[in-house]
C-alpha cells in the first residue's frame, strides 16, 4: 500500500470519527436549555494529530562506533512523520448504573528512511458500574496512583511514559478494580494482568495492588501495597499538600522486594549471542521529593529530586563503560569488525532501563501561561556524570486547535551517559485538531 | 472604677455594636446578591465562556458543566473539544485537577486555580456570603468610567468592601457594588493576594426592572491585556450529586451525567 493511500484512509477514518460527535451536538442543541440532563446516551471525543518528529543521532556511544565500523548493524531511529487519530467513547450498558468506555487509535507513521507502516490500538476499553457501595471496573484501564511528574514510583499498576517529548494518550493495562469512596478517603484494589502467565516480566506480570487514600484538610495521603507474582511485595507511601497559595509540594516513597532489571554481560567480550539478560535484582527503594510554585503572573516552577534503588549504580556504568572501551580495543587486536561492530550494538542493551538512567536525579521546569501561548524550558539533571536533557517548547491551544513545537537536547561531558543515548537531538511540531 | 466601667460601654456602644450591626447587615446584603446566581444549595449549572479579541470578536468558546454543592464544593467538568475530559473539583479551600492524559488527581495551589481568562474559581464560585466579610461603605452612582451600567439597571447602589474570610477563595479583596433597590450584583473590582486589580466584573440580569437572576458576568481581565470574558449561565437546575463525585480520587472515573 503506498504512503498517499495510508495517508488518505487515515483521513477518511478520521472523518468518519468526528461524523457521530456532529449528531451529538446537534441532538444536545436541540434539547436548549434542558442542559447536561439532555446529553446523548452515546459520548464520543476525540482529536486527530499531526506530527513531524527530526531526530539527530549521537556520534559517539557504542552504537555510533558500531555503525562505522559495519553500518546498519545498529538500527537508528529515523525522523517521522505521523498523523493519529484518537477515539474516545463512552456508552450505557443494559444493566443498571453500568457503562462501557473506551479509547482507540489509529496510526500511520512515515520514516524518513523510505519505510511506513499503519497501526492501531486499544489505549482502553472496560466496563463500569457500582454494585454493593462499590465502584467496579472489568477491562483495559489507565490507572495512576502516583503524585510525582517526572517521577512516579508509586503507579504501581503502570508506569507512564515520563517526561515524553510530546505526550500521547496511555495505553492501559488488563485488570479487575474494586473501588470504595467515602467523604475523605477511598479504597482501591487491583488485580492486574490476571490473565497473563506468571512469568512475565514486570509491565505484563500478574500482580494485586492495594492503595487507600486519606484528605487531612490540605493534605492528601496514599498507601500503596503491591504482590507480583514474580517481583513479589513492595509497599509505598505517598503525599501531596498545599501548605500555601502559591506553592504545592509532594513526595512519594517505595520499598521493593525484588524488581526487574537487564544485567549486564560478565563473561567473554565476544560474544555470538546477545549476553544482556533480564533478571530480579534484590531489595531497593525509590524516594520522590518535590513541588510547584504558581504566581499570579501565571509563571509555574517545579522542582523534583528523586533517587531511583531501580537504576544502574555506579559500578554498573562503570563496567558498561569499560566494556564498550575494551571491545573497541580489540580491533587492535585483529578482531573482526563485523563481531566488535554486533558486541558494541548489544551493549545498547545498557541503556534500555524502564526508569532512571541514574539513581541521583534533578528535574526542574519553568512554565509561563499567557493567554493561549504556554512556553516551557525543561532540565533533567544527573549529578553522578552531570549529564543534562534540556527540552524546550511552546503551546499555542485554541477552541479546538493546538499547535506545539520543541526541542530536545543532550548536554555534558562526553563519557555521561546520557551522551551515550542513541538520539542526541530531537525537534518536533505538531497539530492536534480536537472533536 | 465605675468611670472606667461606663467608658468602656460608652467605647463599645459607639463601636462595636455598630460595626457587628454592619457585619451582620453586609452578610444579609451578600446573601440576597448571591440569590441572583445561585438560588439553591446543590446546583447543576450549564456555562459558557466567551473570551473576546480586542475588537470584540470572538477568540474562545468553551463550556462547562457547574455542579455547585453544599458545604462549598464544586465539580467543573470540561466541555469543549480541546479540553473535553478535564475535571476541577473544589472542597471548601482545597481543589485537584484531573486532565484525561494522565487520569490522575493532582493537587493544585489556590493560584493555580486562578489561571485563565475566566478561571475555574470565576466559573466555580458563585456566592460571597461566608467567603468574605467587610463592610458597607455607602451609596453611590451604580455606574463608573469604566464600567458603564446597562439601560433601564439600577442608577444608585450600595458599595461593600469585602475581605477573604478564607485562605482559599480566588480573591482576596472585592469592591461590590449591589442595587440599591433590588440588592442584586452590578459590578465588582477583584483584588488577588497581592492587592493588585486583577479582574473588573459587571453583572448582566435577565430583566433589568425586576431582576431574578444573573444572565451573565462580563469581566475583563486587568492582569492579562484587559481582555473581555463573558461567563453566560445557560441553565441551572437543582441537583444533589452523589457523595463519591467529590471525592478527589473519583475524578479518574466516567460518570454518566444523567
Amino acid at each position: 500500500m503506498t504512503c498517499a493511500r495510508k495517508l488518505k484512509m487515515l483521513i477518511l477514518a478520521a472523518l468518519l470519527l468526528a461524523r457521530p460527535t456532529v449528531w451529538a451536538q446537534d441532538a444536545g442543541a436541540d434539547k436548549g436549555a434542558d442542559g447536561p440532563a439532555g446529553a446523548a446516551a452515546l459520548e464520543l471525543s476525540g482529536h486527530v494529530r499531526g506530527i513531524a518528529l527530526g531526530q539527530r543521532a549521537a556520534q559517539a556511544g557504542p552504537q555510533a562506533v558500531a555503525n562505522r565500523l559495519q553500518p546498519g548493524t545498529a538500527e537508528t531511529s529515523p525522523s517521522v512523520a505521523l498523523l493519529q487519530s484518537e477515539l474516545r467513547a463512552g456508552a450505557p450498558l443494559p444493566w443498571e448504573n453500568w457503562r462501557a468506555q473506551g479509547i482507540t487509535t489509529l496510526q500511520t507513521r512515515q520514516r524518513s528512511d523510505g519505510r511506513g507502516d499503519i497501526t492501531g490500538w486499544v489505549n482502553e476499553g472496560y466496563a463500569t458500574g457500582s454494585s454493593f457501595g462499590w465502584q467496579w471496573a472489568l477491562g483495559k484501564k489507565v490507572v495512576s496512583w502516583d503524585v510525582g511528574y517526572a517521577f512516579r514510583p508509586n503507579d504501581v499498576v503502570q508506569q507512564e511514559t515520563r517526561r515524553a517529548l510530546l505526550p500521547v494518550t496511555l495505553s492501559g493495562r488488563p485488570v479487575w478494580m474494586a473501588e470504595h469512596f467515602a467523604d475523605d478517603s477511598a479504597w482501591a484494589l487491583v488485580w492486574a494482568n490476571p490473565l497473563q502467565s506468571r512469568t512475565a516480566d514486570a509491565p505484563a506480570e500478574p500482580a494485586l495492588a492495594l492503595r487507600y487514600y486519606r484528605r487531612t484538610g490540605a493534605v492528601d495521603w496514599h498507601v500503596f501495597a503491591r504482590w507480583g507474582a514474580r517481583t513479589r511485595a513492595s509497599v509505598g507511601a505517598a503525599f501531596a499538600g498545599v501548605p500555601s497559595e502559591e506553592l504545592e509540594v509532594h513526595a512519594s516513597w517505595r520499598a521493593f522486594a525484588h524488581t526487574d532489571r537487564i544485567a549486564g554481560p560478565s563473561g567473554p567480550l565476544l560474544v555470538a549471542a546477545n549476553p544482556w539478560q533480564r533478571e530480579l535484582s534484590g531489595f531497593g527503594h525509590q524516594l520522590l521529593v518535590g513541588g510547584t510554585w504558581t504566581n499570579a503572573r501565571q509563571f509555574s516552577l517545579l522542582a523534583e529530586a528523586w533517587w531511583d534503588g531501580t537504576a544502574p549504580s555506579r559500578d554498573n556504568w562503570l563496567a558498561w563503560r569499560v566494556r564498550n572501551a575494551a571491545l573497541s580495543g580489540l580491533l587492535a587486536h585483529g578482531a573482526p569488525a563485523f563481531a566488535v561492530a554486533g558486541n558494541l550494538a548489544w551493549q545498547m542493551q545498557g541503556l534500555g532501563y524502564d526508569t532512571s538512567l541514574q539513581r541521583a536525579n534533578l528535574f526542574t521546569r519553568l512554565s509561563w501561561k499567557h493567554e493561549a501561548w504556554e512556553p516551557s524550558l525543561d532540565m533533567l539533571y544527573t549529578p553522578a556524570d552531570r549529564g543534562r536533557i534540556v527540552t524546550a517548547a511552546l503551546a499555542w491551544q485554541g477552541d479546538r486547535v493546538k499547535l506545539e513545537g520543541g526541542l530536545r537536547a543532550m548536554f555534558g561531558p562526553v563519557d555521561a551517559i546520557v551522551r551515550q543515548l542513541p538520539v542526541q537531538r530531537q525537534g518536533f511540531v505538531a497539530v492536534t485538531w480536537a472533536f | 472604677m465605675r468611670y472606667v466601667t461606663h467608658f468602656l460601654i460608652a467605647i463599645y456602644a459607639a463601636f462595636v455594636i455598630p460595626n457587628a450591626a454592619n457585619g451582620q447587615d453586609v452578610q444579609g446584603l451578600l446573601r440576597a446578591a448571591d440569590q441572583y446566581r445561585v438560588p439553591s444549595d446543590n446546583l447543576e449549572v450549564e456555562t459558557l465562556v466567551e473570551s473576546h479579541r480586542a475588537d470584540g470578536s470572538v477568540d474562545k468558546r468553551k463550556r462547562y458543566i457547574v455542579f455547585v454543592q453544599t458545604g462549598r464544593k464544586s465539580l467543573v467538568l470540561m466541555q469543549s473539544p480541546g479540553e473535553k475530559g478535564q475535571k476541577v473539583l473544589m472542597l471548601g479551600d482545597d481543589f485537584w485537577l484531573l486532565m484525561p492524559s494522565s487520569q490522575r488527581p493532582m493537587r493544585i495551589t489556590p493560584m493555580q486555580k486562578l489561571l485563565g481568562e475566566a478561571s475555574t474559581g470565576d466559573i466555580a464560585s458563585m456566592s460571597w456570603a461566608g467567603d468574605y466579610s467587610g463592610r458597607l461603605v455607602g451609596e453611590e452612582p451604580c455606574a463608573s468610567d469604566t464600567m458603564p451600567v446597562a439601560a433601564g439597571g439600577p442608577t444608585v447602589c450600595q458599595r461593600l468592601s469585602l475581605q477573604a474570610a478564607r485562605k482559599g477563595v480566588t480573591y482576596q479583596h472585592i469592591e461590590l457594588w449591589l442595587s440599591r433597590d433590588h440588592h442584586e450584583p452590578v459590578r465588582a473590582d477583584l483584588y488577588v493576594q497581592s492587592d493588585k486589580l486583577a479582574k473588573q466584573a459587571r453583572f448582566v440580569m435577565d430583566r433589568a426592572s425586576a431582576p431574578t437572576q444573573v444572565d451573565e458576568m462580563v469581566l475583563i481581565d486587568h492582569l492579562g491585556n484587559d481582555k473581555q470574558t463573558i461567563i453566560r449561565y445557560l441553565g441551572r437546575k437543582q441537583r444533589t450529586v452523589p457523595a463519591e463525585w467529590l471525592n478527589p480520587m473519583f475524578l479518574s472515573q466516567n460518570p454518566a451525567l444523567d
